[in-house]
């Protein structure tokens, strides 16, 4: 099982979006997908109609005490499951502060799926901490959603200086840019000022479009909604690239 | 850990018209409809049905970008497609590499997936949703047609599929129990696959390897052993015209060892038989066994390949493709041979003698002193002595004794193996389960010692043949390295005998052999 993450330190920059996209693109593929929710706001769980709780809360799941298997829930996308979200999820740092190897904790609950799914998308909150942490040492891949500026790929670079420093097992770090707004030029020259060779920066930009933020509405995801608009055409793209990179 | 979803295929009784059926959910639950789809496609699986057997189905569906293999092997879980391309049969090695082809490899291993019915569907989605509009249960209803060449179509039972969604189990209880109380529907008996098959002529349980004659003790031995060697020339013809055409290597492996079982049954109960009569089935069986041999061996060898490759460094691997390429124009030669000898007179003339000898009585029992005597006494006998003989035999047997020994050991292992499949279901399960367990695993060293002796030998003599060819002095280097590591292998064999034939002639498992089969 290949395990991708969608983090970034900020919110609002398209983690749930790409999360949810490219989950429903990987079903679609034939791969067993899981989608977990970690971000205690359960945007994910409400796109996907699936109440954000999980029997035991954040702490009997992280300490191993829950069956994960009976947490799953299955989405109206065939091949496509989620562990939801759960509010208690909001206090998971302090758990995992108070656990043994507070930093394997998220890919120990992991590793009892692995048989049954050949992808994890991993939805985080928005932080740096022990979870963000938890997700690093988790990722095979971690996929940053960047809304072009200046100050974003400094950040960007930060993070990239910080998992080196901090991370064992250290993930494919690319990033992607997001929400792009081609009006503005601000937008328009950070994306085209990116030299071609750069591995760490996808080719693929997801446009800011309407049908995307539609989805919190249509409570799906794009690609199932508006499968020929702009914003699912460039997941779609988002997905083959991803794809590559994790040879699936 | 498992994350099964459960899927219900239920059959409609008569009387009961789909569309009915789907106003009716349309009432009792908050259904979504989905538009109507007609497809058709083709159900693809091994001869002996080996993905029926491991709970997926395989198709071949038609698409705008041609016919597309899909595999789907769980409720709830989306399908994997590959091209399929223009073919008659897919071994493993013809599928685009990827997902489906890693799936389907472990369990198709050497066999070919072929086309086995052809359905004409029309299909009607629903879901079942709760009240945040979230689907808590599929349903598809169903209704088919096997197509059938130079026929109509035969109408097939129509059906409900009703699949779970995974961590929803209660509205598919709900939905369940509506359908069962209210609606009398009931578990279809078969899957669609089987019954398209069955509609299209052929067997659903697919090729069978297994005899299944249901023997009493007290059978007369003559009966017994013709019901079994009848079925086991069914086996014989039904896997002929897959050897011929040579759509797997499987076809000629399972004809070859219903012949050998069938030596095996005159050769032990002989005394059933007419003398002279036997003597001439028995040759005919003989010559089948020799004409299939020297193709067959080429197969052990060739579906080794891979295996004793990896034991090669890789930068040797190139130097071996002569070697391949050898291997390759001597099968295809064998069979030819195979096929010349299998499609002429002597064959069928051969054939239709023993087909006849089956089945139209084999005179006066006088001349025959088994024939009137219990199966269950006269196969016990022969199971007690073979397996005697067998603890004198291996008991011979030490680090000096030659390949040869090892071999009739083998050959006479065998035979009890044949004895204890065709004829252990007269003795408790308990007794002949183990036994076939500790022969087995002797056999299996056996088998290998054998098996190697032979392929070494075989390579040994392409040298000379190699020696001419361009390429032919690295290839002679590297097919060095080959034998090397196939007389390694057999010495391993070798070496794990005594082991083996410990467990098997064990004090105590010789006392339950000679208590079980006394007479």
């Amino acid at each position: 099982m290949k395990i991708v993450a969608t983090y970034n330190i900020k919110g609002g920059v398209g983690k749930t979006s790409a999360a949810v996209n490219l989950a429903a693109l990987a079903a679609a593929c034939g791969l067993r997908t899981l989608l977990w929710d970690l971000d205690p706001q359960g945007a994910a769980s409400y796109l996907f109609r699936v109440r954000p709780k999980v029997r035991g809360g954040g702490r009997k799941l992280v300490r191993g005490r829950s069956d994960v298997a009976e947490l799953l829930r299955g989405t109206d996308i065939e091949g496509l499951d989620l562990l939801p979200a759960d509010f208690s999820y909001r206090h998971m740092d302090l758990v995992l502060d108070e656990s043994g190897k507070p930093t394997r904790r998220l890919r120990k609950v992991l590793m009892p799926l692995a048989e049954h799914y050949d992808l994890a998308v991993l939805d985080c909150p928005p932080s740096i901490s022990l979870v963000s942490e938890n997700v690093f040492e988790a990722a095979d891949t971690l996929l940053v959603p960047l809304i072009p500026s200046i100050l974003t790929l400094r950040t960007f670079e930060q993070l990239g200086e910080f998992v080196d420093a901090e991370v064992d097992r250290r993930p494919d770090i690319v990033a992607f840019f997001s929400m792009v707004d081609w009006r503005k030029r601000m937008h328009r020259e950070v994306v085209q000022s990116l030299p071609d060779g750069r591995t760490d920066i996808a080719r693929t930009s997801i446009p800011a479009a309407t049908e995307v933020e539609l989805m919190g509405v249509e409570r799906s995801p794009v690609v199932v909604h508006a499968p020929r608009s702009r914003g699912a055409r460039a997941y779609a793209d988002l997905w083959a690239e991803l794809r590559e990179r994790l040879a699936l | 850990m498992p994350l099964e979803v459960p899927s219900h295929s239920l059959a409609l009784p008569d009387g009961v018209d789909p569309q009915a059926l789907v106003s009716f959910l349309g009432e009792r639950f908050d259904v979504v409809v989905e538009p109507v789809t007609s497809v058709s496609y083709t159900v693809v699986d091994t001869a002996d049905r080996r993905l029926r057997g491991a709970g997926a189905d395989l198709t071949v569906d038609g698409g705008r970008s041609g016919p597309t293999l899909v595999l789907r092997e769980q409720a709830g879980a989306a399908p994997l497609s590959t091209d399929a391309g223009r073919r008659k049969r897919w071994l493993i090695g013809d599928l685009p590499e990827g997902a489906l082809r890693d799936r389907l490899a472990p369990v198709v291993e050497m066999r070919a997936l072929m086309p086995l019915a052809r359905v004409q569907a029309d299909v009607q989605p629903l879901r079942v949703c709760n009240r945040e509009a979230k689907t808590v249960v599929r349903m598809r209803v169903a209704t088919h047609a096997a197509l059938v060449t130079g026929a109509d179509p035969v109408p097939l039972s129509p059906r409900l599929e009703v699949t779970g969604v995974l961590g929803y189990p209660k509205p598919l209880a709900r939905v369940l129990g509506v359908l069962s109380t209210e609606v009398g529907l009931v578990d279809a008996p078969g899957s669609m696959a089987d019954e398209a098959i069955a509609a299209s002529g052929g067997d659903p349980e697919g090729i069978r390897t297994k005899v299944r004659i249901a023997l009493r003790p007290d059978q007369r031995t003559d009966k017994a052993a013709l019901a079994v060697l009848r079925d086991l020339a069914g086996m014989v013809e039904v896997n002929l015209p897959g050897t011929l055409d040579d759509l797997d290597t499987e076809f000629l492996h399972d004809l070859r060892v219903a012949v050998r079982r069938s030596r095996s049954v005159l050769r032990e109960l002989k005394g059933a038989f007419p003398p002279e009569k036997l003597k001439v089935q028995r040759d005919a069986l003989t010559w089948v066994q020799a004409v299939t041999g020297p193709t067959r061996d080429l197969d052990v060898q060739l579906l080794d390949w891979d295996h004793l490759l990896a034991e090669v460094p890789a930068s040797r691997h190139a130097a071996l493709t002569p070697v391949r390429t050898l291997l390759d124009r001597h099968r295809a030669a064998a069979l030819r041979a195979l096929r010349r000898d299998l499609r002429s007179a002597a064959y069928r003339d051969a054939w239709r003698s023993y087909r006849t000898f089956l089945g139209s009585g084999l005179g006066p029992a006088r001349d025959r002193p088994d024939a009137k005597r219990p199966i269950a006494e006269v196969a016990g006998r022969r199971i007690r002595k073979v397996y005697a003989r067998m603890v004198d035999m291996g008991s011979a047997i030490d680090g000096a004794s030659p390949a040869a020994e090892l071999h009739d050991l083998r050959k006479r292992g065998k035979e009890l193996r044949y004895l204890l499949e065709l004829f252990g279901g007269l003795w408790p399960t308990d007794v002949v389960k183990p036994m076939v367990r500790s022969l087995k695993g002797l056999q299996d060293v056996l088998g290998t010692h054998q098996d190697r002796e032979v392929q070494a030998d075989h390579l040994r003599a392409l040298a000379d043949e190699l020696a001419g060819q361009a390429g032919g002095p690295d290839a002679l280097l590297a097919l060095g390295v080959l034998v090397d590591q196939l007389d390694a292998e057999q010495r391993a064999a070798r070496a794990g005998f005594a082991e083996r034939f410990a467990a098997f002639a064990a004090r105590d498992q010789r006392k339950v052999v000679t208590g079980t089969f006394r007479p």
